[in-house]
C-alpha cells in the first residue's frame, strides 16, 4: 500500500488507518501531536503532565478509530479525546484549593459605570510592557489553572486553540450560547488578573 | 431598549464580537460605547487579554517530546 499524501484529508486518513494503515495513523500523528500537546498544557497547567495526556490521547485515538464515522472532522473528535483525557488527569492529581480568581471581575458604581478610569482600565493591555515573558508566562499559566473548570476549558478550547464556537460546544456537549457565556466569564477574569499584575486592582 | 449602563454593555460583549446580538441591540451597544472612554478602554483590553494568555501559554513539543510520542505508539502497534 502507498504511503499517505501529505494533501490527504484528515478524515480519509483516518478511515485509512482505521483500515490497519499505519503510515496513515503516523500521518495524523505528526499533524496533530503539538496542537495536542499545546491543548494539554493549558488544561493541566504542566507540561510534564501534557506529555502523559499526550501519549493517553493517541492511545485513545488507536483504539476508538474504528468508532469514527465521519459526523465531526477528525480534529473535533481528537479534541474531545484530548479534553476528556486531560480533564480526567487532573481530576485524579491532588490539587490545592486555590484562591478565586472572582475578585478579579469589572466593578461598576451605584449606576453600573465603570468605577475606574479609562487609563485604568486599559492597563491590562500594557501588562507585556511591565513583566518579563518568563514571569508574565508563570503568572497567567498559574491563572488559567485557578479558572472553574467549566470556563477553563470553553476560554482554552475557543480562545487560545481557536477552535469555533459551534465546535467547542460540540466537544463539550452544550450549546454554543454556554460556550459564549463561559468564555466571556473566563476573558473577564483574566483581564481583571492582568490588570492587577500590571499594578491596577479592578 | 435604546440606551444601556456601561455594566449591561459588558454583559453582552462577547455576544456582541460573535455576531448574534440582534441589529437594534447592536445599534445601542455601539452608541453607548462611542461616548463612554471607559468603556473603550475596557473593550480594548478585553480583546487583547485572548491573545496575552495565548502568547504566554504557548508552548512546542519538544524533539525529544516527539520521540518518546513515536516509542510510544510503536510498542503500542506491536502489542
Amino acid at each position: 500500500m502507498a504511503g499517505p499524501d501529505t494533501e490527504m484529508s484528515d478524515e480519509a486518513l483516518a478511515a485509512r488507518a482505521a483500515a490497519g494503515d499505519a503510515s496513515a495513523f503516523e500521518e495524523l500523528v505528526t499533524r496533530h501531536q503539538n496542537r495536542v500537546y499545546r491543548l494539554a498544557c493549558r488544561l493541566t497547567g504542566r507540561e510534564s503532565d501534557a506529555l502523559d495526556v499526550l501519549q493517553d490521547t493517541f492511545l485513545q485515538v488507536f483504539r476508538h478509530l474504528a468508532s469514527f464515522r465521519g459526523e465531526a472532522r477528525f480534529s473535533t473528535w481528537l479534541y474531545r479525546i484530548a479534553t476528556n483525557v486531560a480533564l480526567m488527569h487532573q481530576r485524579t492529581r491532588a490539587r490545592h484549593p486555590a484562591e478565586s480568581l472572582e475578585d478579579f471581575l469589572p466593578r461598576f458604581d451605584g449606576s453600573n459605570t465603570h468605577r475606574q478610569t479609562p487609563e485604568e482600565l486599559r492597563v491590562a493591555s500594557r501588562v507585556e510592557e511591565l513583566l518579563n515573558h518568563e514571569m508574565l508566562a508563570a503568572r497567567v499559566r498559574e491563572a488559567v489553572e485557578r479558572l472553574p473548570e467549566l470556563y477553563r476549558v470553553a476560554f482554552v478550547l475557543r480562545d487560545l486553540e481557536d477552535v469555533a464556537t459551534e465546535d467547542v460546544a460540540v466537544i463539550l456537549g452544550v450549546e454554543p450560547a454556554a460556550v459564549r457565556q463561559r468564555v466571556h466569564r473566563a476573558r473577564l477574569m483574566l483581564r481583571g488578573f492582568l490588570s492587577d499584575l500590571a499594578g491596577v486592582r479592578p | 431598549m435604546t440606551r444601556i449602563t456601561c455594566a449591561e454593555g459588558v454583559d453582552r460583549l462577547m455576544d456582541y464580537f460573535e455576531g448574534v446580538v440582534p441589529a437594534d441591540i447592536r445599534t445601542v451597544v455601539e452608541a453607548h460605547v462611542s461616548g463612554c472612554p471607559r468603556c473603550a478602554a475596557f473593550i480594548a483590553s478585553y480583546c487583547e487579554t485572548p491573545r496575552i494568555v495565548r502568547q504566554a501559554t504557548d508552548v512546542t513539543l519538544s524533539t525529544d517530546g516527539r520521540q518518546t510520542l513515536r516509542e510510544f505508539l510503536v510498542k503500542l502497534r506491536s502489542s
